[in-house]
């Protein structure tokens, strides 16, 4: 396949990397921003170079994860899908509800398996949804545990305000590059997890030293698309975030952006996972979840926090959005899934699924004989 | 000038000692104030004293005005503390004009010297009725107020949960301050003065006394802006 169709099959997915650049840095940087805590600039240099690191070095776990519940494994397949979900994303916010890429890419591979007649492991969608509720419980659990450490630690060193602003900036920015980089190790799923299975690139060895994997050139490329989308469009998303759910002071935002970021780098690293089992614990999902959604749960693990006062302060209305959101966003994505798939291959007569033929063995069918 | 623009974790501990500085210099104005005041009621004349202590007072201010400038430059160039900013700029120019009130009220007090004199006497001839231990007693509940206000303003930027306990007490020493000058007043008019004398002598209180309630309004702004930092 040339380049130039190789992009444009591409080009759906790199259009999600670049909504989720410019919608989902602001959850990492949002609040440093827009209270000027940080420089925009150095934000975003930090954000799309930790995003790249996030995404070629530790994507594959969250990746895969998506995988499982449906390998789309034709390039043309894997543009309507991605196709669909940054359609839903883009329609759904247009009509002001709360969405989410990774719901919305899920939506769109059961679209997908609807479509091509494979068939949807439920275990892993449960699995999947599990980890949407979850994500946010999660952030709540980890904002309120570190706000009560930091507050207890601020308390009983009693820095000066300058001294305190000056440790929240160098903190607002370490965060902030972690933040971006479990952003790209869980969020890149999203934006390429589709196309790993119909990958058009060939791995490749550079000065005969390094190895780079095919799904590692598309995680850099979907990592670029992302951060082309923090620099070109995040700046007015960053500016207008703060406030939105709850006032928040700027330990507070800090303690915000680690829960978030702890959320994703639990449900994106494979060491942790493994760590887990070793414990004699199941293993965590690895899936792409909706860092929005984790900021959402961490705000409101500070305002339970803070009791009836914090509560007070919270605007509901917007938790019962997200819940809805759960169910709406992947049923709007799969019927949409659908419905191009249909198009495309039948309008543009494109292959957007290839029939996998699985060999059964006689020991198998005398097994499922005597099931019948 | 170059020690005013040192590297970004330096201009964090020059402007802490700054605003250090600048709290220290009203609490120093504040005992200056009150060794003045002292002064001139126990010698009754304008003493070397009093003229030493008004021009330290004075110092003080070109002092403290300088080291404002120098800190609103900085959090605004250098877009440090930006949710407080604002407080921190009104804070100090609230207790600059503490200072400022001292300096003044003290100034007028000698520029009336003539009509002072006078009055200085017609004090200690009738210590029973107006007495210069209710001017002192005065005096020092309104320096208490200002070194309260001063505590409370230093905790602002360390423990801004302890802000009330000490504003608290601004308002309990304003209130004493109300109460000598209303017993002031009310000896002063008793007295056979001419009224002219007694307009002047109610004036003296009222001047001191006006530092006491700028001292609670100070503490008062200070209290919102505690509530603002409290975590």
């Amino acid at each position: 396949m040339d380049l130039i169709s190789t992009f444009i099959f591409l080009s759906s997915g790199l259009f999600l990397g670049w909504s989720l650049g410019a919608n989902d840095a602001s959850n990492v940087f949002g609040t440093a921003v827009g209270s000027r805590m940080v420089r925009f600039s150095t934000a975003a240099v930090i954000c799309s170079v930790f995003i790249i690191i996030g995404s070629v070095t530790a994507g594959a776990g969250a990746a895969g994860g998506l995988g499982k519940l449906g390998a789309v494994n034709a390039l043309a397949g894997s543009f309507t899908v991605a196709l669909a979900a940054a359609l839903t994303v883009l329609w759904m916010t247009k009509l002001g509800l709360p969405v989410s890429t990774s719901q919305a890419v899920v939506g769109a591979i059961v679209g997908w398996n609807w479509f091509s007649g494979s068939v949807t492991n439920i275990n892993d969608l449960i699995k999947i949804m599990g980890t949407w509720v979850a994500c946010p419980i999660l952030a709540a659990i980890f904002a309120a545990v570190i706000y009560k450490l930091v507050v207890l630690l601020i308390e009983n060193t009693k820095p000066h305000l300058l001294s305190l602003d000056n440790n929240i900036r160098w903190g607002l920015i370490l965060v902030g590059a972690f933040g971006s980089y479990t952003l790209g190790a869980n969020n890149i799923g999203n934006v390429m997890g589709v196309f790993v299975p119909s990958s058009p690139f060939e791995n490749l060895k550079i000065a005969g030293i390094f190895d780079i994997s095919a799904v590692e050139q598309l995680f850099l490329l979907g990592a670029i698309a992302i951060a082309v989308g923090v620099f070109t469009y995040s700046k007015q998303v960053m500016m207008t975030v703060g406030g939105s759910l709850m006032t928040l002071s700027p330990v507070g935002a800090l303690v915000v952006v680690l829960a978030n970021s702890l959320v994703l780098f639990t449900f994106s690293s494979q060491e942790l996972s493994n760590f887990v089992v070793g414990l004699g614990l199941p293993p965590i999902p690895l899936i792409p979840v909706s860092s929005s959604q984790a900021v959402v749960g961490a705000v409101i693990g500070i305002a339970l926090l803070k009791g009836i006062k914090g509560v007070r302060q919270v605007k509901w209305g917007v938790l019962g959005g997200i819940a809805s959101g759960w169910i709406t966003t992947p049923v709007i994505a799969a019927i949409i899934s659908f419905v191009l798939l249909f198009i495309v291959q039948n309008v543009f007569n494109q292959e957007v699924y290839q029939t996998a033929s699985v060999p059964v063995s006689t020991p198998v069918i005398e097994v499922l004989g005597d099931k019948s | 000038m170059s020690k005013e623009t040192p590297a970004l974790f330096g201009k964090t501990k020059l402007l802490e000692g700054q605003i250090d500085e600048f709290l220290d210099k009203v609490a120093e104005g504040a005992i200056y104030f009150e060794r003045g005041i002292t002064a001139f009621l126990e010698e009754g004349n304008i003493a070397e004293t009093c003229e030493e202590k008004l021009l330290q007072i004075t110092g003080l201010k070109e002092r403290c005005r300088d080291l404002q400038r120098s800190i609103v430059n900085v959090l605004y160039s250098e877009m440090l503390i930006p949710d407080f900013r604002a407080d921190v700029l009104r804070l100090l120019t609230d207790l600059f004009s503490l200072l400022d009130l001292m300096g003044k009220n003290f100034q007028d007090l000698m520029i009336e010297r003539d009509q002072n004199k006078e009055i200085e006497s017609q004090i200690e001839e009738t210590e029973n009725k107006i007495g210069k231990k209710e001017f002192l007693d005065l005096v020092q509940v309104v320096v208490k107020s200002i070194e309260t206000v001063i505590i409370a303003a230093r905790n602002f930027f360390r423990d801004p949960k302890s802000v009330k306990d000490h504003t608290y007490q601004v308002r309990v020493y304003e209130s004493e301050a109300d109460k000598i000058a209303i017993s002031l007043k009310k000896k002063i008019f008793a007295t056979d003065y001419k009224f002219s004398e007694k307009i002047n002598l109610r004036d003296i209180v009222n001047a001191i006394d006006s530092i006491a309630d700028l001292a609670e309004s100070v503490a008062d702004e200070l209290d919102i802006y505690a509530i603002q930092r409290t975590l």
